[in-house]
């Protein structure tokens, strides 16, 4: 059975084959390019053959497949992990600190050095070297431009890190729509190119003020740490920095630096957002319910997606969930798949409810959240006919009274006073602005996680609408109701976040990536409604509904629903 | 023998047909008759008549001469013409010596640079030889609707769920007419000039995709309001350099995504709307995209570009198929049920099909095969009917097939049966205006659950409904 890192892994290791394909025929480009001398164009040739099959190349491409490995490494870290929650500035302050951002951001230095080692060595700048023979002197000089990029490489690693990792937040995004990865590499290329040039000039800026500021004192250390003199005029002056021309230098070595790392995401990006199909049935590899069960994971969004794409295009899967299993004559791959989708939407709907309501009932929805998990995972109220014993209402009932056993004891009522204090604390200004709950990011944090919800809705409505015709057996049909049930209960809850007039302040988000996310879901999850209500208005009447959801499902019937 | 052969004879100089039920053509006084003494079917359509209610105050080029002339300095008017018009206009105001009397040297100066300019552009264009036309120019020579510029209805577009229907006016402005409400909802924002195309959102009740010179202009249009002008923070501009005009905007069946088409780009962009996102679908070869058609199941997307070719994208992996019309680009095209694909190209007077058979998608050698010759002929009454084909419209079942001519003021609806793999085309009926009147563009409604509502939009501003019913009882 493959399990969750299986796949991913796979995915991580062929995009690092990708990656240094294309890393090398950037390094080969960039050879060509160097030495062009149209009047020679033999020698031309000949000389860029030279180099690319000299030790030296090889020696670099060994160096980009550590860089390339240690840049999956950091991607699939952060992609691996689920998002991190942080409510308040100060946690997000504390958590910039973490032994793993410290480690990952002395590895992007030394990435960046090599990379821009890397770039000008193939360049033949000739800042390559510490060291050179003194004009003037006796002795071994400090050639201060090679220090310059070296230091510069280093920066730029940093800055890449900090900006990309610290204060973004790095999420797969999955294309709509998915072509091969040739063309989207294609389409990517040009994209890449201006972006990197375009975006080395901030960093550059920023690089030479520092250098002005405090270029003296790396100098200093180095040229006594290797007791080397001085004798070109220093860099960390205005003057000198713009007739020496090494800031061109940086720039273009920068720029490749920002295309390399540009190329590597977007190579990530691209393998790992591939649609996978995942069987129906299948005892060897990760069924799709299975995958669906992954939630947040990587494999949970693959699952959703896989979910999305079957019902609307696969008519062979479609018609292994429409069947009954031999023996026994029951729907299991529907119930299953059912199960893990309803879990998938409920979940959702209870957290926003969870947001839209205060604290209390946080604490009420918690602890059903936990009854929930076990119901769901284990017996499905709709799945068998069989009795299950062990999972009565009364065991369950037991079972949390053994849990909540400790009730009014000492320490617990030191511990409410103590949350109080805490709470009242928090509302202190200057304290409130560090430790106090940020009003958006609550909301924010679920929004983000958004995108596997919506996949979920609007492939159940799709498998849904498509059982008028192709349902054979009615399995689906006899779990309309409750697919619509969910389906209209999140679109309720959805709605407490748009209502005109009355929306809190914790609703109001400032992030376009959220805002748009919102409206994303709220357009899916009414597509979805109005999928089944439009395919299924004819026999609306003939599906048991609750008076209250069919009120909720009147507007979709009439098309008045915007 | 013609394929005109066996259409019911046009009605007399004073009557205009009205609707056909089970065979019978129905045809009354223009003025007098009425469509309610036939049928009931349509009774709650909504009337549209748009010459009353359009406002003439647009700025095109034709009325900038009304407004007086003010005399500038020099300056404030080259930058007043960079602002509005770009970098080139303004360097052509700067060097046309009938502006620039002031300085010699800047006109002089001004004149050097637009020539090299021109050399770059001439160079671009010999390159792209399809960016020559600009902004309105390319939507008009690739338009579906006979004279897009001056008819008074641009495009028209029915709802796919509800009887509703949505008139782009040649003022730019967007009308929202339904069946239920007696007001009318006009859509106007400042970025939506040169309407080309209307789409409504498949599986919602409100969203409507304009596409327009800038780019795609998604309202929302919630149908429980009362607001006559919804304010443009209802609509959503989706827009990207170099796709510009937009020729064609069309919904996924599913209603996930939206492709938007220009004439000017030679890649199709398929949108995501809500997250704004989009991506480029593009192949060699073909030149600008004009326009795109979903098919049934969204499964298989048809596009066709300004050359010969056109493609068949299959939506599972986002592959095209290539294909080549005879002639000219492809003008028209609709997709029909179980795949089936009907195109006409441009100056002929043939519909092809494109049939989704195992053996036809297999061989590579395969063709599309002419399934309806519609060669110009003359009919007994004087009138000619056929010739090059403007619009093809085919109705949700696939039962009638309304075509547009270039040449001919008659709306030839044909009915179409499928028998054994095999489409069957037989006449059905004309349909023809009050006196001079000629069809500008056409549609059919998508859920007139009777039999099939072809919606014509007239050159005088009137759009009729006519209904074909057949009833099994009969």
């Amino acid at each position: 059975m493959e399990t969750q890192s299986d796949i991913f892994s796979k995915r991580l290791i062929i995009s690092v084959l990708w990656n240094i394909g294309l890393q090398t025929f950037l390094a080969v480009v960039l050879v060509f390019l160097i030495q062009v001398d149209i009047l020679h164009p033999v020698s031309w040739i000949t000389s860029t053959l030279h180099d690319i099959f000299g030790w030296k190349m090889g020696l670099n491409i060994v160096l980009l497949i550590l860089v390339s490995f240690f840049q999956a490494y950091v991607y699939g870290s952060y992609y691996m992990m689920p998002l991190p929650k942080y409510f308040t500035r100060f946690s997000t302050f504390l958590n910039m600190f973490s032994v793993q951002n410290a480690m990952f951001s002395v590895l992007y230095a030394l990435s960046g050095y090599f990379t821009m080692g890397l770039y000008s060595s193939l360049a033949k700048s000739n800042y390559n070297i510490l060291k050179k023979k003194c004009d003037f002197y006796d002795g071994q000089c400090l050639v201060e431009p090679s220090l310059f990029l070296q230091f510069a490489g280093m920066w730029m690693g940093l800055y890449y890190f900090l900006n990309i990792h610290i204060f973004g937040t790095t999420m797969l995004m999955f294309p709509h729509v998915y072509q091969d990865k040739f063309q989207q590499i294609k389409l990517a290329v040009n994209n890449i190119l201006s972006m990197g040039f375009r975006n080395s000039v901030m960093p550059v800026a920023y690089y030479c003020a520092f250098y002005y500021l405090w270029g003296n004192k790396p100098r200093s250390l180095v040229s006594e740490a290797y007791s080397l003199y001085l004798e070109d005029p220093p860099l960390d002056n205005v003057f000198n920095l713009m007739k020496s021309g090494i800031w061109i230098g940086l720039w273009f070595y920068t720029s490749l630096f920002f295309v390399s790392v540009y190329t590597m995401r977007t190579i990530f990006n691209i393998v790992l957002t591939e649609p996978m199909k995942f069987p129906i049935e299948s005892s060897s590899s990760l069924v799709l319910h299975n995958a669906l069960a992954l939630r947040a994971q990587f494999n949970g969004y693959l699952g959703a997606q896989d979910l999305r794409i079957m019902s609307m295009t696969d008519l062979a899967r479609r018609q292994q969930i429409y069947t009954l299993s031999q023996p026994g004559g029951h729907p299991r791959n529907w119930n299953n798949l059912l199960e893990q989708c309803i879990s998938i939407i409920n979940d959702f709907s209870k957290e926003l409810d969870a947001v839209n309501g205060d604290g209390k009932s946080n604490e009420a929805e918690a602890s059903k959240l936990r009854n929930g998990n076990v119901s769901t995972s284990n017996g499905f109220q709709f799945s068998g006919n069989l009795r299950n014993m062990a999972q009565s209402p009364k065991l369950k009932e037991l079972k949390d009274h053994n849990k909540n056993k400790q009730e009014d004891t000492f320490i617990n009522a030191i511990k409410d006073d103590f949350n109080v204090f805490v709470h009242k604390l928090c509302q202190k200004p200057g304290i409130n602005y560090l430790f106090g709950e940020l009003t958006d990011t609550k909301l924010k944090f679920l929004l983000m996680q958004a995108q596997p919800v919506m996949w979920t809705c609007e492939g159940l409505a799709s498998i849904a609408a498509a059982s008028l015709n192709e349902d054979k057996y009615g399995v689906v049909q006899n779990d309309l109701p409750i697919v619509i049930s969910t389906l209209i209960n999140l679109k309720q809850n959805l709605d407490k976040l748009t209502k005109p007039g009355l929306v809190p302040r914790k609703h109001i988000l400032n992030d376009s990536f959220a805002i748009k996310m919102k409206t994303a879901l709220i357009s899916s999850v009414k597509r979805s409604i109005y999928k089944i209500a439009i395919t299924f208005s004819k026999y609306i009447h003939e599906i048991p509904l609750d008076p209250d959801i069919q009120v909720a499902l009147q507007p979709f019937l009439m098309c008045k629903e915007a | 023998m013609s394929a005109f052969h066996g259409f019911p004879e046009l009605p007399g100089p004073e009557e205009i047909p009205f609707c056909k039920l089970n065979e019978v053509y129905c045809c009354a006084n223009s003025r007098y008759g009425n469509i309610s003494t036939f049928t009931n079917s349509t009774r709650s359509h909504p009337v549209i008549n748009v010459t009353r209610d359009i406002h003439h105050h647009r700025t095109t080029d034709e009325n900038i001469s009304m407004y007086i002339d003010v005399e500038d300095n020099l300056l404030k008017k080259i930058t007043s013409v960079w602002y509005k018009q770009g970098f080139l206009e303004a360097l052509a105001v700067a060097a046309d010596p009938s502006v620039n009397r002031e300085s010699q040297a800047l006109a002089y100066a001004a004149s050097y640079v637009l020539k090299v300019a021109n050399v770059f552009s001439a160079f671009r264009y010999f390159l792209q030889p399809h960016l020559k036309d600009i902004g309105p120019k390319i939507v008009a020579n690739y338009s579906r609707t006979r004279n897009w510029g001056n008819a008074p209805i641009k495009c028209i577009a029915w709802h796919p769920h509800t009887t509703k229907m949505a008139v782009a006016t040649v003022d730019d402005n967007v009308r929202i007419y339904c069946s239920e409400v007696a007001f009318v909802s006009t859509l106007k924002c400042k970025a939506q000039g040169h309407v080309s195309s209307l789409s409504w959102r498949p599986f919602s009740a409100s969203e409507l995709a304009v596409g327009c010179e800038q780019g795609v202009i998604v309202w929302t249009v919630d149908p429980n309001s009362m607001f006559t002008k919804p304010s443009s923070s209802n609509a959503v501009v989706l827009k990207r350099p170099g796709h510009s005009p937009v020729t064609d905007v069309s919904w996924s069946p599913n209603g996930d995504l939206l492709i938007s088409c220009s004439g000017a780009d030679t890649s199709m962009l398929i949108w995501d709307v809500s997250m704004e996102t989009a991506v480029p679908l593009r192949r060699v070869a073909g030149g600008g995209i004009i326009f795109a058609r979903w098919s049934f199941d969204a499964s298989k997307v048809f596009a066709a570009t300004s050359s010969i070719i056109f493609r068949v994208w299959d939506t599972k992996r986002w592959k095209p198929d290539r294909w080549c019309a005879r002639g000219n680009h492809v003008v028209a095209a609709c997709w029909g049920p179980s795949d089936i694909l009907l195109f006409a190209a441009k100056g002929e007077p043939m519909v092809y099909a494109l049939t989704n058979t195992g053996l036809m998608s297999g061989s590579q050698t395969s063709k599309a095969l002419p399934v309806l010759d519609v060669t110009k002929v003359e009919l007994p009454s004087g009138d000619t009917v056929g010739g090059p084909i403007l619009d093809m419209c085919w109705d949700p079942t696939g039962k009638y097939l309304a075509i547009l001519f270039e040449e001919s003021h008659l709306v030839t609806v044909f009915c179409t049966t499928k028998l054994m793999l095999q489409l069957k085309i037989t006449p059905c009926c004309f349909v023809c205006g009050m006196d001079v009147e000629v069809p500008s563009t056409i549609a059919f409604q998508q859920n007139f659950s009777e039999g099939a509502c072809l919606t014509i939009a007239w050159s005088s501003g009137r759009v009729q409904h006519f209904p074909i019913i057949y009833t099994d009882t009969y």
